[in-house]
């Protein structure tokens, strides 16, 4: 069944904020790859669709304060042709770059992806070993909340309804630092999407691990980081050993359900090979930084 | 509320709804050339140009369009007073190439391909597939369209296109090798295998290789490519489509369909849903009459049972048909649905075909009027045995037997265009039928008694059509818009959603496939037998034909003394699966291909070397042909043409086969998990359905020398009508453009059985070659007498728009017409002629695989499909390419990826094209074709089939390369990584669970 809705296009930010404080049942709407399906198929929380898309606020991608700061209607095109990004988040380029197609990549936001917060939501990986924050206003004020702790559950993340999603930002990687992303899923005749992982690992002056993180989508009802996995790894240097484990680690790490897609072993492997495959191209890349 | 926006350049303002998809609203303003084939943003069909970006018009409201700027395809040539049917570039570019066959697809893709080049004039390969991925193509298979956008680019950049040289009059021409020799074999020109990418500038040629085997009579219009006579109107998006169209008044039809897999209906109350303002006709079963049939569309008598009504007391699968209402608005319809009351008896349900046979399963149709089950206790849809010679015997005599079964599974045809269809009463009460059908004839015929209407007062056209395969050789929807239109008087529409076209239309027939194989040691063969147990789901459309192809050709390509076929088609409480381009063939090949290289390497032969011995050769007989027609006797067939032997040497060279044997092809150090792997298949099909299938067509001569030439033929997409006036055009010595083809409406049109069974160029081509023949001795005849003065006609020609006599002089047809319209013993020149044929020339092909297994994670990828065909005489190279290149994609998604799945309760799981899972242009493979061509003495210029030979070698083909790369034979369909790596894990693999 198809209720009929009530729109709002706010012309201001304060008038968005204000429309969502009085009302319950907004449903801010960007890119509405989500929204408008998800309203075909009954499955909309509220009934009023408010187009968020026009608020200069939540638009542009900057590097300041040694932080890069992108605006939460930043589409994943934008993203895919931003050098900043390709420069300082090389994972987020890579998974704008294997996100769906063009045309959902012209109207899909970082925003709704991660307010959207499926399992499989590609973004999620990528910030995740950024160390992403999220800023979150409403009328009562602004709060940035780890990304870590923003998502919850299955489309299910501290928002509160009133707020907006405004930006996501994330600290300039040391020196010595790479990282990589990698989505399993169709493409070039191979079968279909099941599971996604990043990787960062940053070193010392002498190739020791300080910091790793391990990030992986759509092996349990969030996206989540691998924390032992990551904590076997500092103090050691990358080899084939101490890959191995971090990446066996990972692959213990995953809560996955079985789908039609593949079984929860299935995922827990693959999660496991694609982790230790990542590492080991990171490591590859660090030594080649070293030597240049 | 209203928006305002630049729609092509000009200011609109629409009244839209908050809820209003931008695709909806663009619809309603006129702009057709926006199709849809999904509405969740999976298919891309419904693409604009939005603010210079593309995007799906149906993930956003038009709300959100306000003050944007959109182009549509109207917007890219505009029909202008004086200027209508000029062309972009790139509209251009794809009408030459041949990227278009049904055209559904094609505004979106020529959008995108604009958006690219806007922004990327020099574009890569990659850069174009990539830009493409986001509209899917079922047809094209991505060659051409890629091509198109690769000769646009050069030509807009200044460069010459090379793809297609210009010959002297004008058309375009692909490169022919001379008769006779086999050229040598070499890479594809332009096409770069993994890694380099070819530079911008370099157009790949990627026109079908042809190799002309045997000498053949001099042509000027067949066997060459012509562009495709609906191409143009494609392009432009013109609305061409049955759902292009708003009739006023017309209604909006819905289907309810059941969330139950096995329920009796023990109440329905549709009293709120008749309430609901706007809401016209609720119709259940209690409203309409209880008239037994068959939905598939097959020629009369359909092939039994009759298992089915329009609407039943009794649900058997998940999605079938409970109510429909016609409303005012899709949404109140949609709104009506929700407002109908069913409570359900549940019954117990059953998924396995071997689990629906046994004793104490439920019984899936136990009404009393369903004719025609074997034994409708056992859910035994049909018992099916037909032998040649004692198979025992044989199998006793054989040096080695070797049984295995292989399991085939349920895929769709997903043809982008839903199914479809407005139904109405014309002024003279007659009801008008508009649908996107392949067999309109059938249709008519199969809708009089459920409607209960006479023949006569039913008429069916077929506008064009986005794609078929199969899926519309069947009768899925007209009856229940026709009821509606009968409930209200009013014009109906109705379509089913993707959901629908998943859950309550067809599929293909999911198999098990026993093969039992006896051999000797010299590589003979003694017997083959083959059982097959077949899932026919809930419906029996479709299961004993079917099936019967199955047997068929599973016992076709090899020649063995003895051979058996054994097949239960067993119901279960699922979607009926139906026709699927292929039929019944790429299950039964893939299980023989697969049993017969298993059987070639346990008596240690080489697979090629072993099939060799033993396939079929010119003058052969088919034995199996006579025992097993389409569901009843059949007809003693013989090969006449084969170019297997040529299409599999051509093929292995292309395919670079000798690698096979090259260890460290197969195995790269530098990346010790992958293994590499090269498979082989052949197939054989056959060219319509002996003794049964039918065609006609008729020509008349207009007063300028055109002619009309009408068929029954249904193009859907595949360039039918092309060919057909093709093979008039050459018989008439006029250019494709003098042609004036209309297909197909059944009160205009003769007859056709519809496009299916891979019989249009075959049986329809013979049909308007014997029809134009007879249009030829009536100009000679009336030149000969009237403006030569000459009494003997016999060797004249017709050529060049002329008539010719041999001493040289010549008249204008365009005279001929005039004078013999209104001149001399005036009359109308015209014929119509019918064919149909004893026989079902096989078309042949060779399949090669190259493939890469990564065997830690299970990843099939393939790199490249090598097939060579022989389809006799290719009427038109572009267009039987394009089938080839269209069909290996399709088989490979039935490889490697598509699977309808189902929860524990007969829920289908795959339900959008996001979870079954399509090609896109970005994940295809390379695809040289080859033809091979041969000369059919029985086709219309030496013509076979071509639709569906490219369905069958794909999936043995891959399973013999991934056999190859790892050493395990994978016996189930499809190939997914899971899968894959179960097996390998199973088997132990070196390296595997490292
Ligand atoms: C065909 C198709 C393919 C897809 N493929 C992928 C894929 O490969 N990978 C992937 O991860 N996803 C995919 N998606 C899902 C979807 O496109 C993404 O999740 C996308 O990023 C959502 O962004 P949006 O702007 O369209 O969100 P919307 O649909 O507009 O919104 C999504 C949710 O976020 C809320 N929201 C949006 N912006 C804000 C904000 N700034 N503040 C607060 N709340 C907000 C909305 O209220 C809604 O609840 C696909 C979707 C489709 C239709
Ligand atoms: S109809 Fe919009 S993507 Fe399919
Ligand atoms: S031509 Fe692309 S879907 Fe038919």
């Amino acid at each position: 069944m198809l209720p009929d809705y009530d729109s709002l296009a706010p012309a201001t930010w304060a008038e968005a904020l204000a429309a969502l404080a009085a009302q319950p049942d907004v449903v801010p709407i960007a890119g509405g790859t989500n929204v408008v399906v998800g309203m075909r198929a009954g499955e909309l929380r509220g009934r009023t669709l408010m187009d968020i898309n026009r608020l200069p606020e939540l638009h542009g991608i900057r590097v300041s304060d040694g932080h890069v700061v992108i605006g939460g209607g930043t589409t994943v095109a934008e993203l895919l042709a931003s050098p900043a990004i390709t420069e300082h988040a090389y994972p987020l380029h890579q998974a704008a770059a294997a996100f769906a197609n063009p045309l959902v990549r012209n109207r899909a936001t970082i925003g709704g992806n991660l307010v959207d917060a499926s399992p499989a939501a590609d973004t999620y990986p990528p910030l995740l070993v950024l160390d992403a924050e999220v800023e979150l206003v409403s009328l009562h004020g602004v709060r940035w909340l780890p990304l870590d702790q923003f998502v919850l559950g299955v489309n299910q993340t501290e928002r509160r309804p009133e707020e907006l999603l405004r930006s996501v930002r994330w600290p300039l990687a040391p020196e010595r630092s790479a990282g990589l992303h990698h989505k399993l899923a169709l493409r070039k005749g191979t079968a279909c999407s099941v599971m996604s992982a990043a990787v960062r690992v940053d070193t010392d002056q002498l190739g020791r691990c300080t910091a790793a993180r391990i990030a992986l989508g759509a092996v349990a009802p969030r996206p989540i980081r691998a924390h032992e996995a990551e904590q076997s790894l500092v103090g050691e240097s990358l080899t084939e050993v101490t890959i191995r484990r971090a990446a066996q680690l990972a692959g213990q790490a995953c809560r996955p359900i079985d789908d039609v897609r593949s079984s929860a072993a299935y995922r827990r492997r693959v999660a496991e090979v694609v982790v230790r495959r990542l590492l080991t191209a990171v490591d590859l890349e660090l030594k080649e930084g070293a030597q240049a | 509320m209203d928006v305002h926006l630049t729609i092509n350049g000009e200011a609109w303002t629409l009244d839209v709804r908050a809820g209003e998809l931008l695709l909806h609203a663009l619809r309603r303003a006129g702009f057709y050339g926006v199709k849809h084939g999904c509405e969740t943003g999976e298919c891309g069909a419904c693409a604009i140009i939005l603010n210079h970006r593309l995007v799906n018009s149906c993930t956003m409201l038009a709300a959100q369009a306000d003050g944007a700027s959109i182009i549509t395809i109207e917007g890219l040539a505009p029909d202008r007073p004086g200027a209508r049917g000029w062309l972009d570039p790139i509209q251009q570019a794809f009408i030459d190439c041949g990227a278009i066959q049904c055209g559904y697809c094609t505004p979106a893709q020529i959008l995108a391909a604009k958006a690219l080049l806007r922004e990327n004039s020099s574009p890569t390969e990659r850069e174009v597939r990539e830009a493409l991925a986001g509209v899917i193509c079922r047809c094209t298979g991505y060659v051409k369209p890629v091509q198109a956008v690769l000769r646009v680019a050069a030509l807009l950049r200044g460069e010459p296109a090379p793809a297609f040289d210009e010959t002297d009059d004008g058309t375009p021409a692909l490169p022919f090798p001379s008769t006779g020799d086999l050229p040598e074999a070499e890479e594809p020109p332009a096409f770069t295998s993994s890694g380099a990418e070819p530079t911008p500038t370099a157009i790949r040629v990627d026109a079908p290789r042809l190799i002309l085997a045997p000498p053949r009579p001099d042509t000027r219009v067949v066997n060459r490519p012509a562009i495709k006579v609906d191409a143009v109107k494609l392009a432009k998006g013109r609305p061409v489509f049955t759902d292009d169209l708003t009739l006023p008044g017309m209604l909006y039809g819905a289907l309810l369909t059941s969330p139950q897999a096995h329920a009796r209906i023990r109440t329905i109350d549709t009293a709120q849903a008749r309430a609901l303002p706007g809401v016209h006709a609720v119709l259940t079963y209690q409203d309409v009459p209880r008239v037994i049939y068959a939905s598939g569309g097959q020629s009369y008598p359909n092939p039994p049972p009759y298992d089915q009504v329009s609407l039943d007391s009794k649900v058997r699968h998940v999605g079938d048909r409970v109510a429909a209402v016609a409303a005012e608005s899709p949404e109140i319809a949609e709104e009506a649905l929700g407002l109908i009351q069913v409570e359900y008896e549940p019954l117990p349900a059953v998924f396995d075909p071997l689990e629906a046979m046994q004793e104490g399963a439920p019984v899936i149709h136990d009404e009393p009027d369903a004719v025609g089950i074997h034994d409708a206790e056992r859910n035994l849809v049909h018992d099916l045995h037909v032998a040649y010679g004692d198979v025992e015997q044989g199998l006793a005599e054989a040096d080695l037997v070797v049984e295995r079964e292989y399991r085939v599974h349920q895929v769709q045809q997903v043809h982008i265009e839903p199914h479809v269809c407005i139904t109405w009463w014309d002024e003279d009460d007659r009801l008008v039928v508009r649908s996107s059908t392949q067999v309109p004839f059938h249709t008519r015929r199969m809708l009089a008694p459920l409607v209960q209407l006479p023949i006569r007062r039913i008429r069916v056209i077929k506008p064009r059509i986005g794609g078929g395969f199969g899926g519309k050789q069947e009768m899925v929807l007209e009856d229940l818009c026709a009821h509606l239109t009968l409930a209200t008087g009013r014009p109906v529409r109705m379509e089913y959603t993707r959901e629908q076209s998943f859950a309550s239309a067809r599929s293909r027939h999911p198999q098990i496939l026993r093969y039992r194989v006896g051999a000797n040691k010299d590589g003979t063969l003694t017997a083959v037998h083959l059982h097959i147990i077949a899932d026919k789901g809930a419906y029996g459309p479709h299961g004993l034909t079917v099936q019967f192809v199955s047997g068929f050709r599973g016992l076709s390509t090899y020649r063995a003394p003895h051979l058996r076929f054994d097949c239960q088609v067993v119901y279960t409480n699922k979607p009926a699966p139906g026709a699927y381009r292929g039929y019944g063939a790429p299950q039964a090949l893939f299980a023989l291909e697969s049993v017969m290289e298993e059987t070639a390497l346990a008596l240690g032969f080489d697979p090629v070397e072993f099939k060799r011995r033993n396939w079929l050769r010119e003058g052969d007989e088919i034995t199996m042909a006579k025992a097993m027609g389409e569901g009843r006797e059949g007809f003693q067939q013989f090969v006449r043409s084969s170019g297997l032997e040529q299409c599999v040497q051509q093929g292995a060279a292309i395919a670079n086969w000798e690698r096979r044997y090259d260890p460290n092809w197969r195995f790269d150090p530098a990346r010790p998990h992958i293994r590499r792997g090269l498979g082989f298949a052949v197939a054989m099909h056959g060219s319509g359905i002996a003794g049964l299938d039918m065609g006609a067509a008729s020509i008349k001569l207009n007063d300028d020398g055109s002619f009309n030439l009408t068929v029954g033929a249904t193009d859907l997409g595949t360039g039918s009508d092309t060919i057909l006036a093709q093979i008039a055009a050459e018989v008439l010595g006029v250019p494709t453009e003098d042609i004036l083809v209309y297909s197909s409406d059944t009160d205009l049109t003769p007859f056709d059985k519809g496009a299916y069974a891979s019989s249009t160029t075959y049986i329809s081509g013979n049909a308007v070659f014997k029809a134009a023949q007879e249009v030829r001795q009536q100009i000679i005849q009336h030149a000969a007498r009237h403006l030569f003065l000459d009494p003997d006609p016999q060797q004249m020609t017709l050529e060049g728009r002329q008539v010719w006599t041999h001493d040289g002089r010549s008249v204008p047809l365009d005279q001929v017409a005039l004078h013999s319209l209104h001149q001399a013993t005036q009359h109308q020149i015209m014929a119509s002629a019918s064919h149909m044929s004893y026989e079902s020339p096989p078309p042949f092909s060779a399949q090669f695989a190259e493939l890469e297994v990564d065997i830690q994670t299970g990843q099939v990828t393939v790199q490249r499909l090598v097939i060579a065909v022989d389809c006799g005489t290719a009427i038109n190279p572009v267009t039987a390419s394009g089938q080839v290149e269209g069909g290996v994609i399709q088989a490979l998604g039935y490889t490697l990826c598509e699977e309808m799945a189902y929860d524990h309760a007969g829920r289908l799981l795959t339900t959008d094209l996001r979870s079954y899972r399509v090609f896109a242009a970005d994940e295809v493979p390379e695809m040289p074709v080859i033809l091979v061509q041969t000369y059919e003495p029985s086709g219309p210029y030496g013509a076979k089939a071509v639709g569906e030979i490219p369905k069958h070698g794909v999936a043995p083909a891959v399973a013999s390369a991934i056999f190859h790369a790892t050493g395990v034979r994978l016996r189930a369909l499809p190939f997914t990584p899971e899968r894959v790596w179960q097996r390998l894990q199973e088997a132990q693999i070196p390296g595997v669970s490292s």
